[in-house]
């Protein structure tokens, strides 16, 4: 996969060379699909144009949370119910402990289908070597496209240099 | 056939001298702890009697109140246990399964009357106490805890004798080694569910109480009161 | 007033390399006074854990636990940590869901200390065991006994409450830490890159890895505060299921879950002075935050008086024999010196200091919350020992005597906490540096600078010392 991208120091010129490259990928001259942005920061994903993000995270944690309850209610009446002992005159399945145990799990259930949407959703980890540039960390805005039509290359690159990019790099993990 | 071993104490007839006492500890192979470890407190008896002082010289009275496991019905000990060590068997026992003890003492803190005892310690006899252990009764290790049972080995050991001879348990036909051993006659023991055994028709008594009725702990332990205080204001 | 917090927050405008610089110095500089605390720490824990195993070995009967005190220091311990552990879930939950942007600087140091003492707290009951080697029989497996366990008892609800916390905090921990290791990976190098190459996962700051972890985020925000709130709450029903004079009492819930926070603050506010001294965090830990925090530790010690006396005045007058017992042994009988150095602890010494703005400042929160760690400590102390010494029969009533055993890993858990954050403040940020960026770039990307900000920022740069004008 090749790349060319240009490093902005702030996020207005990062989102004006963002109009432009939109521009440019509906007159047909580049993919919106393959343009990249990268930040260390988080940005606001309506001004910068893209398309408003989506997940059912919520939902996902919610279900988890409905498994992780289900859980608790068959752990705690099945094993006390395969081996019935009595304690203190309480009910074999007594109904507030069991309870505790399902609102613990529930929360516990919910939890880890976070956690679990999160690192699917986000398609980490992943140790491949991908289009990055070290100096994000320092703050850079990375705006770039990925794969484009090698006619228009020398076109892309002018383009981040008129928008302000500080550098204008390509990268290639071929 | 499910059973409610009972217990009734008559407190007029109990003269203290804890007979009692000394037979649990011989029938149930409880060590002594020693000096040090009993000035701390953790002197281990099944039984004991408990010693209250009542009025002023020159009328002092004496009472004195032998304390077993109350094998209470709804006993606080049992659903605190998180490994099933302690529960209440089909009996109405509140037994106490040493196995499964991991020693988080919770039972011991939730006992209002504190009948129950832990083994900080392996148990030590010195030679040549350890010959005469009860083969019948199983030997604590450290870090478990343990309470009177009524002696469970002697009420197993009547029902498979009553099983194999293919009869009822007679009323008086074993009991534990407390209520063997008490000189006085205070302590009946028996089936509580019988309604012609001694035990039955003494803890209906004018005179029964039982002790801290008011936590609601439903214990199986009847005492009779003294006469003489019942006549005082 | 978001304004204002964030203006406050903002009054000096860091560069974003020098945050940079600042935050990541501890991580990729190591000091020969870093090794030397270190060690200095060390030193304490390993007798803690040599104590342990002396005690696993002899028998737990070398602690000063007896018949019929079987609960002293270890559970002491126990209730106190897990109340330790409620920093970081009102600091970082509740101020997340609020939107208060002082919080920025101070969510991790509070998302550490509670996953820290979550750790050393649920060690303790596995410590206090008589035989601390079948712990696991807690845990719901299929054993080949053949029997599960108990689940009407308090304990097991311990163990499910706090694994969940656990896993909860740590995911609350984990989860932003991820883009500042990636921000460590890339200034890194040799063996601190592979590392931090592998604990990054490959974050790069695409607009969906953020959006995903913003909205994991906002999920855990809000999915933490009841496992908090209900982990107290169970520690606290192990007494008051139990039918112990002073334990039976249906406000522990609640009075502990206060306690916690209450101690969770403290904890926090220490923390705080400790990393600002010593990593030179004064730009980042400000004046502000202790003043803030001291207001939130001043309502906590007054919901902590409200519950005590609540209590108390509820046995006092309910007059019960066997409670009263135990309240005049901790009002005036041998306990009375601890209850009222916990009274002077918990709320005569932190409440003038933290009403009066004059003396709310970092270092009189610093003291307001060292008292106020020892006042909570006694609590938990004066909550279970003296009415275990007088239960309902008088003739079993008894003495607790801590032994060296208990004392030494009681001391030992402070330098291991201690000792924890040193190494964590070693390998991750202790500032979330992204988050505290992005709080100073607080407009969005193609609006114009907010005026009315820009010109409160002004002010505030052109004046005196801030003061807050909502005092």
């Amino acid at each position: 996969m090749n790349a060319i991208y240009g490093l902005f120091s702030d996020p207005d010129s990062a989102g004006q060379a963002l109009k432009v490259l939109r521009a440019a990928s509906s007159r047909g001259h580049i993919n919106v699909d393959g343009i990249v942005v990268i930040s260390s920061e988080p940005l606001e994903d309506e001004d910068l144009g893209l398309p408003k993000q989506r997940t059912p995270m919520p939902w996902l944690a919610a279900l988890g949370g409905l498994i992780g309850g289900s859980i608790g209610y068959a752990l705690a009446t099945f094993t006390q119910r395969t081996y019935p002992l009595p304690t203190g005159g309480m009910p074999i399945v007594a109904l507030w402990p069991t309870g505790i145990v399902m609102y613990e799990l529930t929360m516990l259930g919910a939890i880890l289908a976070t956690l679990a949407t999160f690192l699917v959703t986000a398609r980490l980890p992943n140790y491949r070597k991908r289009l990055y540039d070290p100096e994000i960390s320092d703050g850079k805005i990375l705006i770039g496209v990925a794969d484009p039509d090698r006619n228009y290359c020398a076109e892309l690159k002018r383009q981040l240099h008129q928008e302000g990019a500080e550098k204008v790099k390509e990268f290639s993990n071929g | 056939m499910a059973r409610r071993w009972g217990m009734v104490i008559d407190l007029d007839r109990c003269t203290g001298c804890e007979a009692c006492v000394a037979a649990c500890h011989a029938e149930n192979n409880i060590a002594t702890v020693g000096d040090a470890e009993a000035a701390r407190g953790r002197a281990i008896h099944w039984i004991r009697v408990e010693r209250y002082w009542e009025g002023e010289y020159p009328n002092v009275r004496v009472m004195f109140r032998p304390i077993p496991c109350q094998q209470c019905d709804a006993a606080p000990c049992e659903p605190v246990c998180p490994t099933y060590a302690s529960y209440h068997n089909a009996d109405g026992l509140n037994a106490q399964v040493y196995n499964r003890c991991i020693g988080t003492r919770y039972c011991a803190n939730a006992c209002p009357y504190t009948v129950r005892y832990f083994n900080w310690f392996n148990p030590v006899w010195d030679k040549p106490l350890n010959l005469q252990l009860n083969p019948d009764v199983s030997v604590r290790e450290a870090a478990v805890m343990e309470k009177c049972t009524f002696c469970i080995q002697r009420i197993k050991a009547a029902e498979i004798k009553s099983e194999m001879e293919k009869r009822e348990i007679k009323d008086g036909e074993f009991s534990p080694a407390c209520v063997q051993s008490c000189p006085a006659g205070a302590m009946v023991f028996g089936d509580l569910d019988n309604p012609d055994s001694i035990v039955s028709r003494l803890s209906l008594s004018v005179r029964g109480t039982q002790l801290l009725s008011e936590v609601g702990t439903y214990p199986k332990v009847t005492y009779l009161e003294r006469e003489s205080s019942r006549g005082d204001e | 007033m978001a304004t204002n917090s964030i203006a406050q927050t903002n009054a000096v405008r860091l560069n974003d390399d020098r945050i940079s610089q600042d935050l990541l110095r501890p991580v990729f500089h190591t000091s020969r006074r870093f090794y030397a605390i270190a060690l200095l720490l060390a030193v304490p824990v390993a007798a803690a854990l040599a104590a342990f195993l002396y005690q696993v070995y002899s028998g737990i009967g070398v602690a000063g636990i007896t018949r019929p005190v079987f609960w002293g220091f270890y559970i002491t311990n126990f209730v106190f940590w897990i109340g330790i552990s409620h920093a970081g879930t009102l600091i970082s939950a509740i101020l997340r869901l609020t939107n208060a942007g002082w919080r920025r600087p101070v969510t991790r140091c509070a998302e550490a200390i509670t996953v820290f003492a979550l750790v050393i707290g649920a060690s303790f009951p596995v410590i206090h065991l008589g035989r601390p080697w079948l712990f696991f029989w807690l845990i719901p497996y299929p054993s080949e006994r053949g029997i599960w366990p108990n689940f009407r008892s308090p304990l097991l609800w311990d163990f499910f409450a706090i694994s969940t916390y656990i896993t909860g905090s740590l995911t609350f921990l984990l989860l932003p830490i991820i883009p500042d290791w990636a921000m460590v990976r890339d200034k890194a190098s040799g063996w601190r890159k592979r590392i931090y190459t592998v604990l990054a996962l490959g974050w790069r700051g695409t607009p969906r890895e953020w959006h995903r972890l913003e909205m994991a985020m906002r999920i855990m925000a809000v999915a933490i505060i009841p496992v908090a709130v209900s982990v107290h709450t169970i520690v606290s029903w192990d007494f008051a299921m139990a039918p112990v004079p002073m334990w039976h009492s249906t406000v522990f819930g609640p009075y502990f879950v206060a306690g916690a926070i209450f101690s969770g603050i403290a904890a926090l506010i220490i923390a705080m002075a400790f990393l600002r001294k010593f990593l030179h965090l004064e730009e980042y830990l400000k004046p502000i935050h202790f003043d803030n925090l001291g207001k939130l530790l001043l309502l906590m010690s007054l919901l902590w008086i409200y519950f005590i006396f609540a209590e108390r005045l509820t046995v006092w007058y309910g007059n019960e024999t066997s409670e009263m017992s135990a309240f005049w042994s901790i009002q005036r009988g041998k306990f009375a010196i601890l209850f009222w150095i916990m009274v002077f602890c918990n709320f005569l010494i932190p409440f003038p200091i933290l009403a009066i703005k004059k003396l709310r400042t970092i270092t009189g929160t610093v003291i307001a919350s060292i008292t106020v760690v020892i006042g909570m400590w006694l609590e938990r102390f004066l909550i279970i020992v003296p009415p275990l010494e007088h239960k309902y029969l008088p003739y079993a009533w008894g003495n607790y005597r801590p032994t060296w055993v208990e004392i030494t890993i009681t001391v030992g858990t402070f330098f291991a906490m201690a000792l924890l954050y040193l190494l964590f403040v070693k390998f991750v940020p202790i500032i979330s540096m992204w988050e505290l960026k992005a709080g100073q770039h607080v407009q969005p990307l193609s609006h114009e600078p907010d005026p009315a900000l820009s010109q409160a920022n002004a002010d505030l740069n052109n004046s005196l010392p801030v003061t807050d004008s909502e005092a």
